[in-house]
């Protein structure tokens, strides 16, 4: 049985409608007209106890609004939803014994009091064995390194040291599915990597479950072998991260440092993408045009100071799929045009 | 362990979290039991002035109305804790989602951590009685009234926690309560009997006042404190508080579980 589960998941807002200006904000006041947002639409998923899938959409995708429900605390307009075999929002409370959960933008720490009581009152609220507890603080201090800020105030701990905090603060009572809410964000390079480590490492050891938010698209290559693409609230792609570098991985770019400035930029067989200053981008379909033949090319009209082919990552994969929609060589998912419409 | 007493042990520890907290805010601490002893000064200025214009208006003597007074005030340094303040702070700020993701009821938890405030802050009374003795003579009741004043003061502290409470939830719809709070903490100060006695209010205007809610705050226990309510009285008081704190923390916890239903985190 899959851990979690949603089918036709939905959830509309429904708000207030305002109109502007002074009169209107009066109106406001003694009509009430109603705007529905539709935040998540027909969102069909389910993932295996022990996956680590990327849930991955640009801002107001419905990412934070399908996680909430995930939680309990939203309750979906229709559909259905279960996570360990139950209905998140009709038991919050024992549903909540099962999760854990991080958000990068906000801690779940006590603010005044030493990181270690924060653990102590987590104890408190999950009914945590004596012994399981000093396993886990144990193993996580040392993983985390949290040795040395342990009982300083949470106020003082630098972002690093709080969102280490807040992971042993979601680990502790052995939840079974952890939800990420972008982890890394604002973190440095090494504080990121300590952070993966630790997420890899209780994944393959505990066998939690996780799905990981994040605009860092370098966490979930690291981490995942899965994801799932989301955007105006509706699913666009789910599946192998490696089957949508396949299917876009013919597709590279030339870049071309020029030597001078010039006007127009065109090359037969390759699509002008962008310029900045003297640096420009062309893509190219290797099956179309060697790499070799369109260097030439180009060499042949400007001035080329140099060159360099770039891989497709899976950063431009995603900027192009939301840009351009996604389409699908197999048909499995049904093509949906996601932002702009498709050229 | 039985499984209420391990149901119990979060919120104790909330209490003993909120108490630890209060305590790393000393300085907030020593202000308010400055502010409890000079408003002591202020008021036996005031009321023995007024006392010296007409002598024993409503039938309360000077002492009385200085024990009163000096009673009153240093209860309000528990009253005036706000646990629940908190509500309209998490809504605001959206941190109450967090919180909705434990496994805890969170009235039971803004309840606990008021009450681990309130406890700190309790510990103030007696610097601030200490002083105010210095200024004022406060008259001490038989022991039977200190025992009924004590149970009406706890009665008033929840009747006085679960209208915060009410105040507080309002945020769930409207996200700002301070127009609210502003109105019903005016009309509290004036009609719970914490500025002056109700009996000052005259007539029918005087009738209506005891009976409000806000009368089971302040009024009850220090009417019993100061001799005003005979021990007849006393037990149709505790009902009347009885009523009131039943009928607020009924309304409280049926609104609640509206709230919890509509919670629309804001910026998440």
């Amino acid at each position: 049985m899959s851990i979690i589960e949603t089918r036709d998941l939905r959830k509309v807002f429904r708000s207030v409608k305002r109109t502007p200006g002074a009169l209107g904000a009066l109106r406001t006041l003694f009509t009430r007209e109603y705007v529905d947002r539709v935040a998540v639409e027909d969102v069909t998923m389910s993932l295996e106890a022990g996956e680590l899938v990327g849930y991955i959409g640009p801002n107001g995708a419905g990412k934070s609004t399908t996680l909430k429900m995930l939680t309990g605390i939203l309750v979906p307009t229709s559909g259905y939803v279960s996570v360990a075999g139950l209905v998140p929002h009709e038991q919050r409370m024992r549903n909540a014994r099962n999760i854990g959960v991080v958000f990068g933008q906000r801690s779940q720490l006590y603010w005044d009091l030493p990181l270690i009581e924060s653990f102590e009152l987590l104890r408190a609220i999950y009914a945590i064995p004596p012994a399981r507890y000093k396993q886990n603080l144990a193993e996580f201090t040392s993983l985390l390194e949290m040795e040395a800020f342990l009982s300083t105030p949470v106020r003082q701990l630098s972002l690093g040291q709080r969102m280490r905090g807040d992971f042993a603060a979601a680990m502790l009572h052995d939840p079974r599915i952890v939800f990420l809410d972008e982890p890394t964000i604002g973190l440095d390079v090494v504080a990121k990597e300590s952070i993966r480590n630790f997420i890899a490492r209780v994944n393959s050891e505990r066998g939690t479950t996780f799905i990981l938010t994040t605009h860092d698209l370098a966490d979930v290559e690291r981490l995942c072998r899965r994801i799932v693409l989301i955007d105006t609230g509706r699913l666009i792609y789910d599946g192998e991260i490696e089957r949508l570098k396949e299917q876009y991985g013919t597709h590279r770019t030339l870049v071309v440092e020029l030597c001078e400035p010039c006007g127009e930029l065109a090359v037969e067989g390759a699509e002008f993408e962008s310029r900045e200053g003297n640096t420009a981008r062309f893509r190219f379909d290797r099956h179309e045009i060697s790499a070799d033949q369109l260097i030439r090319r180009v060499a042949d009209r400007y001035a080329v100071e140099d060159v360099s082919i770039e891989e497709p990552e899976l950063e431009s994969i995603i900027r192009r799929i939301y840009v351009e929609g996604y389409q699908d060589p197999d048909a499995r998912v049904a093509a949906v045009p996601a932002g702009a419409a498709p050229a | 362990m039985s499984a209420a007493a391990a149901a119990f042990l979060p919120y104790r520890e909330f209490a003993l979290k909120a108490f630890a907290r209060e305590s790393t805010y000393r300085v907030e601490v020593f202000s308010n039991v400055g502010s409890v002893v000079l408003r002591v000064y202020l008021f036996r200025s005031l009321w023995t002035a007024l006392y010296a214009q007409n002598a024993a208006p409503s039938g309360i003597p000077l002492h009385a109305m200085l024990t009163y007074a000096t009673v009153a005030l240093l209860m309000s340094l528990i009253l005036e804790v706000d646990g629940t303040r908190a509500i309209r702070d998490k809504v605001r700020e959206g941190t109450i989602a967090t919180d909705l993701m434990k496994p805890i009821s969170l009235p039971l938890y803004f309840f606990s951590d008021g009450f681990g405030q309130t406890v700190f802050h309790a510990l103030m009374i007696l610097p601030a009685l200490l002083l105010s003795l210095l200024l004022v003579h406060i008259d001490v009741p038989s022991p039977a009234a200190l025992a009924a004043f004590a149970l009406a003061f706890a009665l008033g502290y929840l009747v006085n926690f679960f209208l915060n409470f009410l105040m507080n939830v309002v945020a769930f719809w409207t996200l700002e309560t301070f127009a609210i709070q502003l109105m019903i903490r005016w009309a509290s100060d004036l009609l719970s009997g914490q500025l002056l006695p109700l009996a000052f209010f005259p007539g029918l205007l005087g009738r209506v006042v005891s009976d409000l809610p806000f009368a089971a705050i302040y009024s009850t226990p220090l009417r019993i404190y100061i001799g005003e309510l005979p021990p007849s009285g006393w037990l149709e008081a505790f009902g009347a508080q009885l009523l009131w704190l039943a009928l607020f923390s009924a309304s409280a916890f049926a609104i609640w579980r509206f709230a919890e239903r509509r919670v629309v985190v804001q910026g998440g």
